[in-house]
């Protein structure tokens, strides 16, 4: 596999599932703050 | 009172919404036109463009939807004023055309997937006859009349106990299942060449125009953005639901199963095809089944020696490919069937309106494959008109308070910046009209007949069934606005 490669397969991978797991975790974050508030 | 229920919880808002979102063009579409435009080289734009199309139409929805609680007509009308209500009923025909034919699609799947099941599709070693076949029988009439009934049960039911419940359902096994794929297939031998031209750009298309704008036609068609969809699950959002951050996870979500997709198909292709992997993920086919319907039934039967195996793994798929296409059916059909609702309909009048009229409106495309392609041209391109409607109607509102009292109200987890002004206001409008004008304009190159309105693909087809719907829209705009409000 060439350099080239490994860096479009970074930067995709890297902004997609990056994206996916850093707004999973807010929201489980803020979920979970929701519903301590409530308790 | 028409609001009355509500999404129960984030996750199912979220879980419902993927559903829209995820359909086939993510299975079906994405992998074809990766490889039609340069493999790694198509997946830069692709991802700029859900940055600058896909999120921030998804959040325009969610907060138009929030807003308004009114289907697209009303919300249109409410957010960009009464003169504009004729923009949103333009939505409302186009997400309706579509449904019509998504239906057939969806018919298709659920047929493959019985076949699949029953050994019937392995066991034949021509499978272009093996389509050619099914198409010209009633199998698509009989499996279209299935699908829309099933979806029109779910909606029957509403938000709580049809939408939220099914979706919790079949999203995380289409999930699970995808997955279940995609280890199956990395672990084939030489997957690895697969992945490999998944990822390797060719940098000289990437100063093709061509693939930038293909990469952007792929998010408009793919993450249901601007489609008038998410607007209509946002009716039924709770009023302390943040709307940036929801809508950030669901295209992100969306695009990370599209990658997931491709890497299976292309994975699976490389293993197990000879030398012409990328002529067969490329080609259209018929209706652009070529890859789906074709020539991964084909790819079945060589996964492994046991006939048994190979139809578990054809199965998988297509019951994969089926759940993605009715989670987005459902969808369509609760926009039209919302549409109804705001007119004064109950729920169950509307929705046996909305399903015999999905009947009878899908039969030409159920019946001939050329009705269907011209459909899937003269709404698909359609849909770059609702995007750019949803973006218009957000400016004469006004975008910077748009975006501090709506998107930055109550509830908000994630506030949006003034980027986001800059979007709806120059970048929305800019990508559209680009679009509008490339794909009109090529299609006037490719019909030496481009102003014949009745022909399958060209220019003249679609102006004049878009000139019909939007002379008809103009003329009942203050009845449709004054229908959606109730009066």
């Amino acid at each position: 596999m060439s350099l080239l490669t490994l860096i479009i397969m970074i930067f995709v991978i890297g902004i997609v599932w990056g994206g996916l797991v850093f707004f999973l975790t807010k929201a489980i974050k803020f979920e979970k703050n929701k519903s301590n508030v409530q308790e | 009172m028409k609001q009355q229920e509500f999404f129960s919880s984030r996750w199912a808002l979220i879980i419902a919404t993927l559903g829209i979102a995820v359909g086939t063009g993510n299975i079906w579409r994405f992998s074809r036109i990766v490889a039609q435009n340069g493999g790694g080289s198509f997946l830069i734009p692709w991802v700029i463009f859900l940055l600058l199309w896909s999120i921030p139409l998804i959040i325009a929805e969610f907060a138009i939807g929030k807003y308004s609680r009114l289907g697209p007509i009303g919300a249109i009308g409410k957010t960009a004023g009464k003169k504009f209500a004729w923009m949103g009923g333009f939505i409302v025909i186009v997400s309706t055309a579509i449904m019509f034919y998504y239906s057939v699609v969806t018919g298709w799947c659920l047929y493959y997937f019985y076949s699949s099941l029953t050994g019937n599709l392995l066991s034949h070693s021509n499978h272009l006859q093996f389509w050619n076949e099914f198409s010209n029988s009633y199998f698509p009439i009989l499996f279209h009349l299935i699908a829309i009934s099933i979806v029109s049960i779910v909606v029957m039911k509403g938000i709580t106990y049809g939408i939220e419940k099914v979706s919790k359902i079949l999203v995380p096994v289409l999930l699970l299942i995808l997955i279940g794929l995609f280890f199956r297939a990395i672990t084939l031998p030489n997957s690895i060449e697969g992945i490999k031209y998944f990822f390797t750009p060719d940098l000289n298309m990437l100063l093709d125009y061509k693939v930038w704008l293909n990469a952007l036609t792929q998010n408009a068609w793919d993450t249901g953005a601007g489609w008038g969809l998410i607007m209509t699950y946002a009716i039924y959002m709770r009023k302390k639901e943040d709307i940036s951050l929801n809508a950030s996870l669901i295209a992100f979500g969306n695009n990370s199963i599209s990658l997931i997709a491709g890497i299976t198909i292309f994975s699976t292709v490389f293993a197990l095809s000879s030398a012409d992997a990328i002529e067969q993920i490329s080609q259209s086919g018929p209706a652009n089944t070529g890859l789906t319907f074709i020539y991964l039934p084909l790819l079945f039967t060589k996964l492994s020696a046991s006939t048994f195996i190979n139809s578990v793994f054809a199965s998988a798929f297509f019951l994969a490919l089926f759940f993605a296409a009715l989670t987005s059916l459902i969808s369509l059909i609760e926009l039209a069937t919302r549409t109804l609702i705001d007119f004064g309909l109950v729920r169950k009048k509307a929705i046996l309106i909305v399903s015999s009229l999905g009947i009878i409106l899908g039969l030409p495309s159920a019946i001939n494959n050329s009705f269907l392609i011209n459909q899937d041209w003269v709404w698909g391109v359609g849909l770059i008109l609702s995007g750019y409607f949803i973006s218009f109607s957000i400016i004469k509102f006004g975008v910077d308070k748009f975006r501090e009292q709506i998107i930055n109200g109550i509830g908000s987890d994630f506030k949006v910046g003034k980027w986001f002004n800059f979007v709806i206001k120059y970048l929305i409008p800019f990508q559209a009209i680009t679009l509008l004008i490339w794909w009109l304009g090529s299609s006037i190159s490719w019909d030496p007949q481009w102003l014949n309105p009745f022909r399958t693909e060209n220019f003249g087809t679609v102006i004049f069934q878009w000139g019909t719907v939007i002379i008809a829209l103009l003329a009942l705009n203050n009845f449709l606005y004054k229908k959606s409000f109730g009066d």
